[in-house]
């Protein structure tokens, strides 16, 4: 049913006027050009998306216009901006709003790490700490068309999902969690500081 | 407008009681201050406000400070008998300053436009003495500001109506913007640290693991 | 023979039910073999911006609230007339002038009336006065 079809049978068959495809072709298809992303900005880098979104870049070439303004209907998380540590629960809590498959992309220096203001004392040090995150763009701001190569990015990833098997999408398997825990605020920091099942630094050697 | 001054002894006459000293600024704004007593701080906060010639009615900032305990020591020469003769010798005397928090008021006359007229304030010490009186009655624009000192210095303003921390959780504990603030560890992952931040990381690096051998058992099959 | 003319409406009526329902059954088939469910506590929780909500959803607004909208229906009958009379003022006579001010006057009787009679504060400010 979702086996990859032969690339040559396709295209000759394709020549005679046949089209055929496959369910997780279909579904793939379907979902990467429909991505609704949530309609939510934290700092400066969401003006970059506003811009994005409004018509000289225009997402919608992309399928990416519908912006929502609750999860239940949104794809995509576009966490563009700082992440203050006061402000990281509700991002959490809105990313399990959200029904599956969801994706987040990362978007500037700040959600990717807390960026300029990686040393303050309110701000969250990437993102990547609470929940999982698809897609990194750097920058500070990211230009508009950089978010546009992470949309494309995001659909390329889409594209390769798989409906079974071993590596199957992760919104298809049971075993994946599609929750994550939300922070609370402690007496310190928050608590606890970083989600350790997702959240696993490289470890650096250095003597 | 008045020099700092004709200011003080103008203040000193309308608020009887008033303790105000006058703070130089060596540096190259050169803003001198005034440093008011915290008892009177209201009545002469409300006289600056008030008064014809001044009528400073914009209060546009307000800041807080925060001076760790410090120690200063001083060469002195003494003269003293030594061995029967008469010497100058040098003596290091060590002057201890206790800590204490200052919030510092940036006023402005908007209806005679001049300014700034900068008033200080001093707490006690830095810890339960940390309590000031809150100008919020007299200036509605430190309202807010007051509320950030106290959230980041921990300055108790008496009088204020609504103290509540205003950029962290009502939850959290520390003062971040204090000098002896310790900010909780997370430099787990640093790709590209220096400074400070290199020593800090360092607490979490790992030793490369030595080599013992193993590694070319496995090279040579 | 034509089919009793009937038919078509039977025709109609089974796309109507079949339509809404193949996209359901395609979601539930869907469901049963590639996508399990995966409700939470919080994804099934009340959306409220990403804050924890609080209290009931259930709250009942002041009664003044009402009233503020039933006195700006006085507005609202007030531009429905005017922006006609407006229209056509050139052409018409001094009696449909007056008649218009007269109008005018009785609404603004009303509102004058409303208040004084304290309508147009809310009540927690009444009760502090
Ligand atoms: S990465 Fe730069 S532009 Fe983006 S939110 Fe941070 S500071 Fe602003």
């Amino acid at each position: 049913m979702s086996e990859q079809i032969d690339e040559g049978l396709k295209s000759e068959l394709q020549k005679q006027g046949i089209w055929v495809t496959s369910t997780q072709e279909l579904y793939n298809w379907g979902r990467r050009n429909s991505i609704w992303p949530l309609q939510f900005g934290l700092a400066c880098c969401a003006i970059e998306m506003i811009a994005t979104a409004a018509s000289r870049y225009d997402l919608a070439r992309f399928g990416g216009e519908v912006f929502r303004p609750s999860p239940r209907q949104a794809d995509l998380m576009i966490v563009a901006g700082t992440v203050t540590k006061k402000m990281a629960p509700q991002i959490v809590r809105l990313y399990n709003q959200m029904p599956d498959p969801k994706y987040v992309i990362s978007m500037g220096a700040c959600a990717i790490s807390g960026g300029p203001f990686k040393q303050g004392y309110n701000v969250l040090k990437g993102i990547d700490r609470y929940i999982p995150v698809d897609v990194y763009i750097p920058g500070c701001p990211p230009r508009p068309e950089a978010l546009l190569h992470a949309f494309m990015e995001l659909q390329r990833k889409i594209d390769g999902q798989k409906l079974t098997g071993e590596n199957k999408a992760a919104h298809l398997d049971r075993a994946q969690p599609s929750e994550f825990p939300v922070p609370a605020f402690g007496a310190h920091d928050l608590e606890p500081p970083s989600n350790l099942d997702l959240f696993r630094p490289p470890q650096i050697e250095r003597v | 407008m008045e020099s700092l001054e004709e200011i003080k002894t103008r203040v000193e006459a309308a608020v009887p009681g008033a303790d105000i000293s006058i703070i130089p600024n060596p540096g190259p704004a050169n803003q001198p201050s005034l440093l008011i007593d915290n008892e009177h701080a209201p009545h002469v906060a409300r006289f600056l406000r008030d008064d014809p010639a001044l009528r400073l009615d914009h209060c546009s900032n307000v800041t807080g400070v925060d001076w760790l305990d410090r120690t200063v020591t001083k060469k002195v020469k003494v003269k003293k008998l030594v061995e029967g003769e008469e010497k100058e010798v040098e003596e290091t005397h060590e002057e201890f300053f206790p800590g204490y928090l200052e919030s510092v008021y940036h006023l402005y006359s908007m209806a005679l436009k001049q300014g700034p007229v900068i008033i200080r304030m001093r707490t006690a010490d830095r810890g339960e003495g940390a309590r000031l009186p809150s100008l919020t009655p007299v200036y509605r624009s430190a309202d807010f500001q007051e509320r950030e000192i106290f959230d980041l210095y921990g300055i108790r303003f008496d009088g204020h109506p609504d103290l509540r921390r205003i950029l962290m959780w009502d939850e959290f504990e520390d003062y971040p913007m204090r000098k002896d603030y310790r900010e909780p560890d997370d430099y787990e992952y640093e790709p590209t640290p220096h400074d400070d931040v290199l020593e800090k990381a360092k607490q979490h690096y790992s030793t490369r693991p030595q080599l013992d051998g193993a590694e070319e058992l496995t090279a040579q099959e | 023979m034509t089919p009793n003319p009937y038919f078509f409406i039977v025709i109609f009526v089974g796309v109507a039910v079949v339509f809404p329902l193949m996209p359901l059954g395609l979601a539930w088939l869907w469901r049963h073999f590639f996508q399990p469910p995966k409700p939470g506590a919080q994804k099934n929780a009340t959306y409220e911006c990403g804050v924890e909500s609080l209290g009931e959803a259930h709250v009942q607004f002041q009664s003044q609230y009402y009233l503020y909208c039933i006195i700006f229906l006085i507005f609202d009958v007030e531009a429905v007339f005017l922006v006609p009379f407006a229209v056509a003022f050139t052409g018409l006579p001094v009696g449909a002038f007056v008649a218009i001010l007269i109008f005018l006057l009785l609404l603004i009787e009303g509102l004058v009336w409303a208040w004084s009679k304290g309508c147009l504060s809310w009540a927690r400010e009444k009760s502090v006065e």
